[in-house]
């Protein structure tokens, strides 16, 4: 099975896109507010305009029924019928707002605004100059025509959506503005990595080539000496030369996964950093079942060979490493600095160090991370400062493992 | 014969007495002379609510000028005055008028009318 790879170098750090999700969020916020306030004031000057439009037709209506009213009080009590409309509801109530007589359909009225909507009516008050019957607001109701509704909404929709598309694509252009300068930088570095990467790749296999042919059996002990230190630092250069490979080169082809013995695949892995762990007397502890993953070898190689890599580099001198393999993790624990709680969330970044005073590129654990993602792995790190860190990798999801569970 | 006179005459007196005690403050008080107006009561009942508009506003109205009545405060017509004047000063207590006012309101109002 080939699993597609990440085509993409992950230019940024996660400190970058914090800072990046920030300002998208802000200017998400901020684009949204705006559109929303534009459009309330829309609807708002839409809702006045047809209140000008009914405020004439319903003034109209007063009038008539001002009329009406006057009538009725001049012949009352001998005429009692209150003067009823089909173009309209009605209602009168005195100057202490008490009601006298009401036909409306919603009763929930304002005395201080001229007109308004209540519900699906219109409302629209009159205050009388001569109280007929007693009545000084005279509230018509009419049912309100819902159209200039819709039409607003499906503007404002229309509009806003236009609108946050076109707020959206520049955002994006401010992203790319803002982001070119970090990218630029990001892309020169992993530049000259590539380009040294190349040139390391021929030294480094004459070197080792070299080593292994060297027939040490007719060599005085200082000069096996000499040789074993050779050996040691031209395997670190090597390790680093694969990661450098890996994280330049490999990384955008396929996988060609395969069932691998995790088992012995960790066994050759310490034998092959024996020597380099002999330099700091490490002593290496293993506890391994048997178990297989599916995957690319020289990807698990990479994740196997920087922990391992690691827990060397961070150790202390006559320090341990104890490697657990099970049916579904596996746990390399070292006995060395460990790393301070709040820092160990940015440990797989790309160029970042447990410290300074270690050498490298800060690129081993951005790798391991990249290969645990791409096969939906799990790696968790706990560390204490001055006791060491255990890094445990689970693989019972995706990747399944094989073998006994113990 | 003069005996049975008396004694129709005290039956008479004691009927009307007894009429006098069953009408009420504004029966005995408003009527009478209004009686005589062309405008009714209900008339200026009518004006009163055109001019005051609220129940508490109507009867507060009413009964200052009942109190003190004067050409300024009335709401009749120039030409109704000229010709009957203002009229005079009640006699009555604030507890008598409020109890009068209230029955006038109650027998025009217009709330429990209008249909």
């Amino acid at each position: 099975m080939l699993v597609s790879k990440n085509k993409d170098i992950n230019l940024l750090r996660s400190s970058e896109k914090s800072s990046l999700l920030r300002f998208l969020s802000l200017y998400a916020v901020l684009a949204i507010m705006i559109l929303l306030l534009l459009g309330i004031f829309y609807y708002k000057s839409q809702e006045e305009l047809m209140f000008s439009n009914k405020r004439i037709e319903l003034s109209n209506y007063a009038n008539e029924q001002v009329k009406e009213l006057k009538l009725l009080h001049h012949y009352f009590p001998s005429r009692t019928e209150y003067p009823r409309s089909y173009n309209f509801e009605s209602a009168i109530y005195d100057i202490e707002r008490v009601k006298i007589f009401s036909t409306l359909k919603n009763s929930d009225i304002n005395f201080d605004k001229e007109i308004y909507r209540r519900g699906d009516t219109i409302h629209f008050v009159k205050y009388l100059d001569d109280y007929y019957l007693g009545a000084k607001y005279l509230f018509l109701e009419v049912k309100e025509d819902k159209e200039w509704y819709a039409k607003t909404i499906t503007n404002i929709i229309i509009l806003g959506l236009l609108t946050l598309i076109i707020m959206a694509i520049f955002g994006l252009v401010f992203v790319k503005i803002l982001l070119r300068p970090m990218r630029n930088s990001i892309r020169l570095l992993d530049n000259f990595i590539k380009d040294t990467t190349h040139e390391l790749n021929t030294p480094i296999s004459a070197i080792l080539a070299n080593i292994e042919m060297m027939d040490t059996d007719v060599m005085i002990d200082k000069n096996k000496k000499k040789l074993h230190r050779i050996n040691i630092a031209a395997k670190t250069v090597s390790h680093l030369y694969q990661d450098l490979t890996f994280l330049t080169l490999n990384h955008n082809q396929q996988s060609k996964n395969e069932w691998i013995d995790l088992k012995k695949l960790f066994e050759d892995r310490v034998e092959y950093f024996t020597i380099l762990a002999g330099s700091k007397k490490l002593t290496f502890y293993l506890n391994l079942n048997y178990s297989a993953i599916y995957m690319d070898v020289v990807k698990v190689t990479r994740v196997i060979d920087n922990l391992i890599s690691n827990a060397i580099k961070y150790n202390k001198r006559s320090g341990t490493i104890t490697i657990i393999l099970r049916k579904e993790y596996f746990i390399i624990k070292d006995s060395g600095i460990g790393i301070e709680a709040s820092k160990v969330s940015a440990i797989f970044e790309r160029y970042s160090r447990f410290n300074s005073s270690e050498g490298g590129f800060g690129i081993g654990l951005n790798i391991v991370k990249s290969i645990i993602d791409e096969y939906n792995l799990k790696i968790s790190v706990e560390s204490i400062l001055g006791e060491g860190t255990d890094i445990r990798v689970d693989f019972s999801k995706s990747s399944m493992g094989r073998g006994d569970s113990k | 014969m003069i005996k049975k006179i008396m004694i129709i005459n005290l039956m008479l007196n004691i009927a009307l007495y007894a009429e006098a005690q069953t009408e009420n403050i504004y029966e005995r008080t408003c009527l009478p002379c209004h009686h005589y107006l062309p405008s009714s009561l209900g008339d200026i009942y009518m004006r009163y609510l055109k001019t005051f508009s609220g129940e508490e506003t109507f009867k507060a109205s009413l009964k200052a000028f009942l109190k003190e009545p004067l050409e300024q405060t009335s709401v009749m017509s120039n030409l109704f005055i000229d010709r009957f004047s203002v009229k005079d000063k009640s006699l009555l207590n604030d507890k008598q008028l409020e109890e009068a006012i209230d029955i006038y309101w109650d027998l025009y109002n217009v709330r429990n009318k209008l249909k």
